[in-house]
């Protein structure tokens, strides 16, 4: 037993430690940077209190981004289970051995290529000149559409590569997860001549609630990383319809103003809204699944 | 009534044939039109109907492969990658296969501590590390950008070992113990070999992680340390008279690397959802 926690320790110990710094370092760096005035290419910095956090508070941009936000987290998160589910559902019931290995293995792509390189693929096919998606609507209609540069379509056409990226592969993942159910509370709805929906509704699903509810907190986190999608599809524009809290934050930090102090306070509210959020939430997870 | 079945049968199977077929066109489909992209040239893919068949061309390959920002951006990706995964595994596994035997309090508050670091938006890491590594001398350089992507990789294999290592059957371990093995040699000779392949699995899930990172390389780096992504995205942002066929081919090099590892990646999800 002596040895076990000695062991523990050797392995434990290094890698904790290297996490601690490399997490606490720029945590504390943001909170110390956010109550000065520090800009980029500019000497002298003092300490301003609270000014960042107040501006941030009458910054028209910056409850935009916080909506814009909210949007994308909404519609992602959403999208991608609604697909998810349908998908594996699908799956399960028409395909088999082979033909469900390959057909698995193809929707895992879109998830393992750079979120640049998906950016483009989609941005290209969205073009109104030489994309395929505009190929067949201007054939129709006469006339493109611009989605990545009108303001209805823009964000959730960004979005549609997210969905596209996670939830084929969240639907692999339920169709694994689909596998691993008894077969015979199946049986029992077929014998009672319940509809396929009916058999999904309301025993696959219930079945599989926890998985569910674990997958949807995972895609909550990621739909965060939305920046390289929108960065490479439409730099926040049309305006600001796009213009998402990390988008914002890097333009105000980076390129625009070079306003690090002001960034970092954006940084450290994302950072203490997340945090909290999703602790509470992971908590509330774990409490409900082990009860 | 049994006709009328079996028709609605057959109707509803053609149906989710034909849903099924449409599910892998758009899985795949914007994937291999990149590609064929990539092998034309600007009239092939500047043309009113979008073009099937053409003579391909390698010219858009071998441009990327010229430019002195590719082959740095290149170098810069795959060391930086590299060390990040190689630091993230030898810190990581053994971390992983200590709290995978650790059932207390304490190692679910620390399991919690690695999955939370994954909550921080990279935005909110970046911006304070930009000012900490400009003031340290240390802005754009490969040091800077791997001590931080060691932060993802290092947290990342943590929590995907730590099943790796519980689905260790604990009996086979307790033979060793009894056969006078030490700690140490459980883990080198035993854990190790046993977990093996899923272990493989979380490092190459790492790697695609960092090899696609995108925010913090395009905030912590100018020209010296710039990324395979970041050189790419410049590519796509470029204005007028855009070179298509250069596009297409600089993203589908940037996306080598991670789609060699498909069959890989497969292989580990099977075994992190098998019953």
């Amino acid at each position: 037993m002596k040895a076990r926690s000695h062991i523990n320790k050797v392995f434990l110990g290094p890698p904790l430690l290297v996490l601690a710094i490399l997490a606490l370092v720029p945590t504390i760096a943001a909170i110390v940077i956010s109550f000065q005035n520090k800009e980029l290419g500019r000497r002298g910095t003092s300490f301003v209190g609270f000014d960042n956090y107040i501006n941030l508070f009458s910054d028209r941009r910056f409850s935009n981004a916080m909506k814009v936000s909210l949007q994308w987290e909404a519609i992602t998160v959403i999208g991608t289970m609604v697909v998810a589910i349908l998908i594996a559902i699908l799956l399960f019931e028409t395909t088999k051995g082979r033909t469900r290995t390959v057909i698995s293995t193809l929707l895992i792509v879109p998830v393992l290529l750079p979120r640049v390189t998906a950016a483009f693929v989609w941005k290209f096919m969205f073009n109104p000149l030489l994309g395929v998606i505009n190929y067949p609507i201007k054939k129709l209609t006469g006339a493109p559409i611009e989605f990545l540069s009108k303001i209805e379509t823009a964000l959730v056409s960004v979005a549609v590569v997210d969905i596209w990226q996670w939830g084929l592969f969240f639907a692999v993942i339920l169709l694994k997860l689909l596998e691993t159910l008894p077969r015979e509370p199946f049986e029992a709805a077929r014998i009672d001549r319940a509809r396929t929906w009916e058999i999904y509704t309301y025993v696959a699903i219930p079945m599989l609630a926890a998985p569910l509810i674990s997958l949807t907190f995972v895609k909550m986190v990621e739909s965060l990383r939305s920046f390289d999608l929108i960065y490479v599809m439409t730099r926040g524009g049309p305006g600001v319809v796009t213009e998402t809290l990390d988008m914002y934050a890097f333009s105000q930090g980076f390129v625009e103003s070079g306003r690090i102090s002001y960034a970092s306070a954006m940084a450290v509210l994302m950072l203490v809204a997340t945090i909290i959020t999703f602790t509470v939430i992971f908590k509330w997870v774990r409490k409900w699944q082990t009860a | 009534m049994g006709a009328q079945m079996a028709n609605r049968l057959t109707f509803g199977r053609v149906l989710s044939r034909i849903a099924l077929a449409c599910v892998v066109i758009i899985a795949v489909f914007p994937v291999l039109w990149t590609f064929l992209n990539s092998f034309k040239q600007v009239v092939d893919i500047v043309t009113p109907t979008p073009k099937l068949f053409f003579t391909p061309t390698l010219e858009n390959f071998a441009y990327v492969f010229e430019r002195p920002s590719v082959r740095l951006g290149l170098t810069n990706s795959g060391i930086v990658v590299f060390s990040a995964v190689v630091i993230g595994a030898l810190f990581g596994i053994p971390a992983a296969y200590a709290l995978a035997h650790m059932k207390t309090r304490m190692g679910d508050e620390i399991k919690f501590f690695v999955l939370s670091l994954r909550f921080l938006p990279p935005v909110a890491v970046a911006i304070p590390l930009m000012s900490i590594y400009l003031d340290l001398g240390l802005y754009d350089t490969r040091l800077s950008l791997t001590m931080t992507y060691v932060l993802l990789t290092l947290s990342t294999i943590i929590w995907l070992s730590i099943p790796a290592f519980e689905r260790v059957p604990t009996n086979i371990e307790e033979a060793a113990r009894l056969d006078g093995y030490g700690p140490y040699a459980i883990f080198f000779l035993v854990a190790l070999p046993v977990a093996g392949p899923s272990l493989f699995g979380a490092i190459i899930f790492s790697f695609i992680l960092v090899w696609n990172e995108f925010l913090i390389a395009l905030m912590l780096t100018t020209s010296e340390a710039k990324t395979l992504p970041i050189v790419a995205s410049e590519f796509t942002l470029l204005g007028r008279n855009v070179p298509w066929g250069i596009l297409n081919a600089s993203v589908i090099v940037l996306s080598i690397p991670p789609l060699i590892f498909l069959g890989v990646l497969s292989g580990f999800l099977n075994r992190m959802f098998k019953k």
